[in-house]
């Protein structure tokens, strides 16, 4: 009982990683846009490229967008025509980025360089952020290193190559609830609700790399 | 009226001088005069030799030793080759270097596209005529609008 009892559990996991290697994890939030999006970049310094209508912003950079907010020590970007997107930036050094899906929960991704870019073709409009460089996103559910990680914000997904995921799924909170109340059981409370002496305690579990 | 120096065209229109002549932005100036209202443009290279290129402007400009102009509401403006404004750079007050093409200040400085979409604010400025770059050394406040084009993806 014990042993298929772990075999499932590990199975059920390892799958899951599966899955969340060979497609796009939907774990980061669909934007909304309003009507006007309003984006603010402020910085030190700053240089700009008034042909090339290029700017680049130095040292303690900030980005305010109403999905996410990114600090970064330089940024590059290139300036929208008239009316148009933010359609190209490079975030260099210590990117840090966080937004809040629609539920409420914090995404948090890090990684030393971020490349935005905002395309619209044959009418489909294509929004990415790549993440490279000790890259590393955090979601409620799982913690995601990848070498690079790409953020779809248009489907909300995440897509990592040579990843590593460690889950965050709290067994011991998501089973408590599905169980008799605690004061009618033996059980300590600290524990598991799962049968004395098969897995107790476990809170994370990391998926291997490879299992690609 | 124009005067072409280097590609570079000096317009100055209604201006007021005592001995202060447009023709100084790339020589030596009178430095007892004092101008205001005055522009300098300078136009795109061929095909497009018709065109603006960008037009600096003032309400007062002070000539200084040295080729400097002491320039109150300093206005750049920069052209697209399909005659549309494209960035304008403000700033109440800046010194114009007119023998190096260098303009800078310590002070506030604006920088806008002419639709209103784009804005960035910062304090102590450099621009380079030459290469039109523009180095904001404080404080940089950028906005930019963009307007919805709704949710899809590929």
């Amino acid at each position: 009982m014990k042993i298929i009892y772990l075999m499932t559990l590990l199975v059920l996991v390892i799958d899951g990683g599966r899955l969340q290697a060979q497609t796009n994890v939907s774990a980061m939030p669909k934007p909304t846009r309003a009507t006007n999006a309003v984006t603010h970049i402020s910085s030190v310094s700053a240089e700009f490229d008034l042909v090339a209508r290029r700017a680049v912003y130095r040292s303690n950079v900030r980005v305010d967008d109403p999905q996410m907010k990114l600090t970064c020590e330089q940024l590059t970007a290139d300036l929208p025509q008239s009316g148009g997107h933010v359609d190209h930036l490079v975030a260099l050094t210590n990117v840090v980025m966080d937004s809040v899906d629609e539920k409420g929960q914090t995404n948090h991704a890090t990684s030393d360089m971020a490349v935005y870019d905002y395309k619209v073709q044959n009418g489909v409009t294509n929004e990415t952020i790549t993440l490279t460089g000790n890259a590393m996103a955090e979601t409620a559910q799982v913690i995601l290193w990848g070498e690079p990680i790409l953020y779809d914000r248009i489907k909300g997904t995440l897509t990592a190559t040579n990843q590593h995921m460690i889950f965050k799924q709290n067994l011991t909170t998501a089973l408590v609830n599905t169980n008799a109340p605690v004061a009618q059981t033996n059980l300590p409370v600290a524990k598991t609700n799962f049968p004395p002496g098969t897995i107790q305690n476990i809170d994370r579990m990391t998926v291997p790399s490879n299992t690609q | 009226m124009k005067i072409k120096l280097n590609n570079t065209f000096l317009v100055l229109s209604a201006f007021m001088a005592l001995n202060f002549i447009a023709a100084t932005v790339r020589a030596q100036p009178n430095t007892t005069g004092h101008a205001s209202d005055f522009s300098s443009v300078e136009y795109f290279e061929p095909p497009h030799q018709q065109l603006m290129k960008f037009r600096l402007s003032g309400a007062e400009a002070q000539p200084q030793a040295g080729g400097l102009l002491v320039i109150n509401q300093f206005k750049l403006e920069m052209f697209n080759t399909n005659c549309t404004p494209g960035l304008i750079v403000k700033a109440p007050n800046c010194i114009y270097d007119t023998i190096h093409g260098v303009a800078s200040s310590p002070g506030h400085l604006q920088l806008e596209s002419a639709d209103g979409s784009s804005h960035v604010e910062g304090d102590g400025f450099l621009w380079l005529q030459a290469s039109h770059n523009l180095y904001i050394s404080n404080n940089v406040q950028s906005v930019f609008v963009t307007a919805s084009k709704g949710k899809t993806g590929s």
